[in-house]
């Protein structure tokens, strides 16, 4: 390399020097110390004393560990594929040229810009047992007794997972852009070929978006399995844990129970929860995404 | 739509005005620092939860230090409103930044002293002439753990039983074929069960339109229910849970009477429509809930709501299982700590002690509308606190039979715990006999290992302090 070279690279790392460090100091560096506070008794408050595997045995016999993990995945197994579908069928239907689609659009998007504790709050009256709108409209249709929702423990996930759906619109405008991007020929193809409007959607439309929606796959196996900030807000957990999540325990420990080693190896188990889900997706894409030009 | 170079410049000025406009706005009416204090005195920053009215009466004594002690002093103590405040001062503290004086909860106290983050202030104390005499028994305990002293209370109160005259009296003739007295308050649990159902409005339909007594009703003091019942669920000299000890049991099993008697749905139904706590719409205070087990701030939040409920409700102590158990009470606080690796804590506790002299302590406390936790207590804060209620309280704070929160370093767990556990007997999916046996063995159990990890700790560093 020769002094201009040399030159230029420096100016280009320092350039990148900011980014570089913030991700050093600000990234790796915590995640490297919570994979070593994994194995340690930490309290933030004290210094860190080194327990080997205690924190990962201690989690196999933590019966409030099961459940959190179990409703974690009920929640995620339910919302992942209905939010999928969903955002899918909306999309689809958006993508059809007709008068106002711009403010259709448009009125889809606008709640996932609501923040989560505003939505919260106003979900929170929706689904009241006996002030809220729904189960207003359910006495209307002649259910004499609509679900308590929240405060059922038999409806309070069905009822997350339900108002899971309100966001959806983030998902939509990225399957927007997929459906856009899949040629018109293939389509007039498939019409010559006698596809009707399944045949096309089936045969053209998912393979042509499956790139899109692999990725709205992982980052929904990413959100549905760290959910928190709704279920925190509106039911604290409850009712009798019905809707306690793997990342509200994470948070109760590291900083109600200031169990910080606790929380690490929770945090690095989820982790290994999600690379392992995200693999298996990963490894089952080669059979059902289609990426143009392959 | 092609937008052409006027509309761009309109767009373009619109965009200089808002961005100017906002700058100015933030200017104007944006977050202030506190006061700048003045040079040459030693700041002691102050974190406290308070927010609102809270905070501006908190304020006040703030003030009232920075003007007389502390200008004679040389200190000058700068209040900052902090939400989550256990949380940010753990990590301050953590971090080796923490404020010189906290405003946390009895319930963190414990907790934060057993992790080495509290300073111990016996000596500061003794310093200041502040001694065990001076407090309510109760409130002096509570700023203890491991036989030291962690903190001083700046805010308490205690628990007694409303009830609503108005609607004793509109029911006067039902509570008397209940052979009861409509004119005084329950004394004892079969009494209040009694009254309550006296009192219940059930309609044809089988809902509650007006409930004598719920126990879950905010239920915010459901974990100490056992007291009323002459037990506790912990034994504090042999460190040991007490859950299954059958005054607990008995304590939990008539939590859940209340859900066989009137019916979970109808209980869950009735609650659902009823409104937040500070609220026109909270239950006692809109008249749908005749008795509420409740601190002595409620006061304060009746006179705010409903105003004309002035006068039309009074306060006793909650019944007791036994009638020879008198003046039951539970009582909590909020505590002023500091942190340990405090820059300023003499100043620190200049400021602590001055907020545990009487005149202050009983300003801030008809303030916020709660009582002293001092021993004696002056007979103008009593005449004119604006709890007309308030020398039951204070009497109730001074019985032998006022308990504290216990010293467990465990007990956001515990309470964790024995929240869901009220909220499965509320739904009828578990008995007290068969659950309490279970989160006996469970709490039982994190305790053990909590303590063992802090002996081995400070056998690997040879530290000392802070443990049972």
């Amino acid at each position: 390399m020769n002094a201009p070279e040399m030159k230029a690279l420096a100016k280009g790392l320092g350039f990148l020097s900011q980014w570089i460090i913030g991700l050093v100091l600000f990234t790796a560096l915590p995640i490297g110390l919570s994979l070593y506070y994994s194995f340690c008794e930490y309290s933030l408050l004290q210094r860190p004393v080194f327990i080997g595997l205690d924190n990962y045995v201690e989690m196999v016999h933590d019966a409030i560990f099961w459940k959190v993990l179990w409703n974690t995945f009920v929640y995620a197994i339910v919302a992942l594929p209905l939010g999928m579908i969903v955002a899918l069928g909306v999309a689809i239907l958006l993508n059809v040229k007709t008068r106002g689609q711009t403010i259709y659009r448009t009125v889809i998007f606008l709640p996932s810009l609501v923040p989560a504790v505003a939505s919260a709050m106003l979900w929170l009256w929706l689904f009241n047992a006996k002030l809220g709108l729904i189960n207003l409209g359910l006495r209307g249709l002649g259910i004499a007794q609509p679900p308590a929702w929240l405060a059922d423990v038999s409806w309070a996930m069905p009822a997350l997972i339900f108002m899971s759906l309100w966001g959806v619109g983030n998902t939509v405008v990225i399957y927007l852009a997929g459906l856009q991007d899949v040629p018109r020929d293939l389509y007039e193809a498939a019409e010559l070929d006698g596809a009707g409007a399944w045949g096309q959607v089936w045969h053209v439309t998912l393979p042509g978006i499956s790139p899109v929606i692999f990725f709205n796959l992982i980052m929904g196996i990413i959100g549905t399995l760290q959910v928190f900030g709704t279920p925190y807000i509106m039911t604290g957990g409850g009712p009798a844990r019905s809707t306690y999540f793997y990342t509200m325990y994470l948070y109760d420990n590291a900083f109600s129970y200031l169990r910080m080693g606790y929380a690490s190896a929770l945090a690095w188990v989820q982790l290994l929860i999600v690379l392992f889900l995200t693999a298996l997706a990963a490894w089952t894409s080669k059979r059902w995404v289609h990426y143009q030009g392959k | 739509m092609r937008i052409n170079g006027l509309g761009m410049r309109l767009i373009r000025t619109a965009f200089v005005i808002l961005l100017l406009g906002t700058a100015a706005g933030v200017l104007i009416f944006g977050p202030r620092t506190g006061k700048t204090p003045p040079a040459g005195l030693v700041v002691v920053e102050y974190w406290e939860k308070w927010t609102n009215k809270e905070e501006a009466q908190m304020r006040q004594i703030v003030d009232w230090f920075n003007e007389t002690v502390g200008r004679d002093k040389g200190i000058f103590v700068r209040y900052f409103s902090t939400s989550s405040i256990n949380q940010k001062t753990l990590i301050a503290t953590a971090a080796g930044v923490p404020p010189d004086v906290a405003g946390l909860t009895d319930a963190n106290l414990a907790q934060f002293a057993a992790l080495d983050a509290l300073e111990p202030l016996d000596d500061l104390a003794a310093a200041h002439g502040i001694t065990a005499a001076q407090y309510k028994r109760v409130f002096w305990d509570e700023c203890h753990y491991n036989g030291k002293l962690y903190g001083l209370v700046s805010t308490p109160y205690d628990i007694a039983l409303h009830y609503s005259t108005k609607l004793f009296a509109e029911n006067a003739e039902a509570i008397r074929a209940a052979g009861l007295d409509p004119m005084r308050a329950p004394r004892t649990i079969h009494e209040l069960d009694a009254y309550a159902a006296a009192l219940d409005q059930i309609s044809s339909a089988g809902g509650i339109d007006v409930a004598g007594y719920l126990p879950l009703e905010p239920g915010w003091y459901s974990m100490w229910t056992c007291l009323w019942f002459g037990g506790s669920w912990w034994d504090d000299p042999s460190k040991r849970f007490t859950l299954t000890d059958p005054a607990v049991v008995r304590s939990f099993d008539w939590i859940q009477s209340y859900y066989r008697r009137l019916g979970k749905s109808a209980i869950s139904d009735f609650r659902s429509g009823t409104g937040n706590f500070d609220s026109p719409q909270n239950p006692f205070i809109s008249g749908t809930v005749a008795m509420v087990q409740q601190g002595t701030f409620l006061a304060s939040f009746i006179h705010n709501n409903r105003p004309s409920m002035d006068g039309q409700w009074a306060a006793a102590a909650f019944p007791s299982e036994s009638a020879d158990l008198r003046d039951v009470t539970y009582c909590t606080a909020d505590v002023l700590v500091i942190p340990r690796s405090a820059k300023h804590k003499n100043e620190a506790f200049e400021f602590i002690a001055f907020v545990n002299r009487r005149e202050v302590i009983e300003k801030l406390n008809n303030l916020h509308c709660k009582i002293s936790p001092l021993a004696n207590v002056s007979e103008s804060f009593l005449a004119t606190h604006q709890n007309p209620q308030i020398r039951v309280f204070e009497r109730l704070a001074a019985s032998p039979n006022a308990h504290g929160t216990p010293p467990v370093p465990i007990l956001p767990q515990v309470l964790d715990e024995l929240s869901n556990f009220t909220q499965k007997l509320a739904l009828m999916q578990v008995t007290p006999a068969e659950e309490l046996p279970v989160i006996q063995a469970r709490l039982q159990a994190k305790y053990d290992l909590f303590m063992k990890r802090q002996r081995e700790r400070r056998a690997a560093t040879g530290l000392e302090g802070g443990l049972q």
